[in-house]
């Protein structure tokens, strides 16, 4: 199950700067082969050891990677937080909607591929099933802003 | 001339070896969004050296460690205004100012287009060619 929140809050649970908490904190965590074939995937980036890394665009620390890639750690590091994703190109939400038991916060919808099966919930109240539920949760919430002229 | 779009820069054009940039603006805001990693906050630092030089002395930059945005924002006039994070950063009061303060262009990194005067031209990705980066449209 993914859990989304469209209501932005702030508290310690919650990641909303994601570049600054991970500079902070998941940078000096270690990493597992896991991540560092999603920080491949997303950044192209090899990562040495040391955690230094290298892209395309040169060498650098683990603090250099993408706002989306960090975001995208934040989240597998901290699966208890709830994880602002707003952030996250399309690349990289996609890979999120492949998680289970995760946390997020988005505001709006995004164009992105979701798997048929995804459970996702909503504010804790409405559970949905893959890109089609999630589509049409986002129609019927547009529909409730729009009542609500917010 | 009527109907013609006041730009700061119509092209901010440097090379940061290997790559060459040449970047060229159709409207007032641009949005540069597409896939994490293609290099926008790669682009922001380069930046953070370019507008030292006199040509480009007109681009302000705004981050997530920017001290006061809205204010540092609100008194920029005649400027180049970039800002990385935009998704996180931008409130409706600086989408506000950024839609009636036409002194300004902007090249806000986001995907998020709610709120801004934005037109079909405003959306751009960043795209990586032979060692040569430019804005394309968003498709």
């Amino acid at each position: 199950m993914i859990d989304i929140y469209t209501e932005k809050k702030e508290s310690k649970d919650w990641i909303l700067q994601n570049d600054l908490y991970f500079n902070l904190n998941t940078s000096n965590e270690d990493l597992s082969d896991e991540d560092i074939k999603l920080i491949k995937q997303i950044d192209g980036a090899k990562i040495t050891p040391d955690k230094h890394i290298e892209t395309k665009y040169g060498i650098g620390t683990i603090r250099n990677l993408s706002s989306g890639c960090k975001t995208l750690l934040n989240i597998v590091k901290h699966p208890e937080k709830v994880v602002c994703v707003e952030e996250c190109g399309p690349n990289v939400l996609q890979v999120i909607f492949t998680m289970d038991d995760i946390k997020i916060y988005m505001s709006r919808p995004s164009l992105f591929a979701i798997p048929n099966d995804v459970k996702i919930r909503f504010n804790d109240t409405d559970v949905v099933t893959g890109g089609t539920g999630y589509q049409r949760w986002w129609s019927r919430e547009y529909e409730r802003r729009e009542a609500l002229d917010l | 001339m009527k109907g013609e779009k006041h730009l700061i820069y119509k092209k901010i054009l440097f090379k940061a070896d290997p790559f060459s940039y040449d970047l060229e603006f159709d409207d007032r805001i641009t949005l540069v969004g597409g896939d994490s990693g293609t290099g926008k906050t790669v682009l922001y630092e380069i930046l953070e050296d370019l507008r030292l030089t006199d040509e480009y002395k007109a681009i302000k930059l705004f981050n997530y460690k920017s001290d006061d945005i809205v204010t540092s924002i609100k008194q920029c006039r005649h400027n180049f205004i970039v800002v990385d994070n935009a998704d996180i950063l931008l409130d409706d009061d600086i989408k506000k100012f950024i839609n009636f303060e036409f002194s300004n262009q902007y090249m806000l990194f986001s995907r998020n287009c709610d709120g801004l005067n934005v037109s079909d031209n405003s959306f751009k990705v960043l795209k990586l060619n032979d060692n040569r980066i430019t804005l394309e449209e968003e498709l």
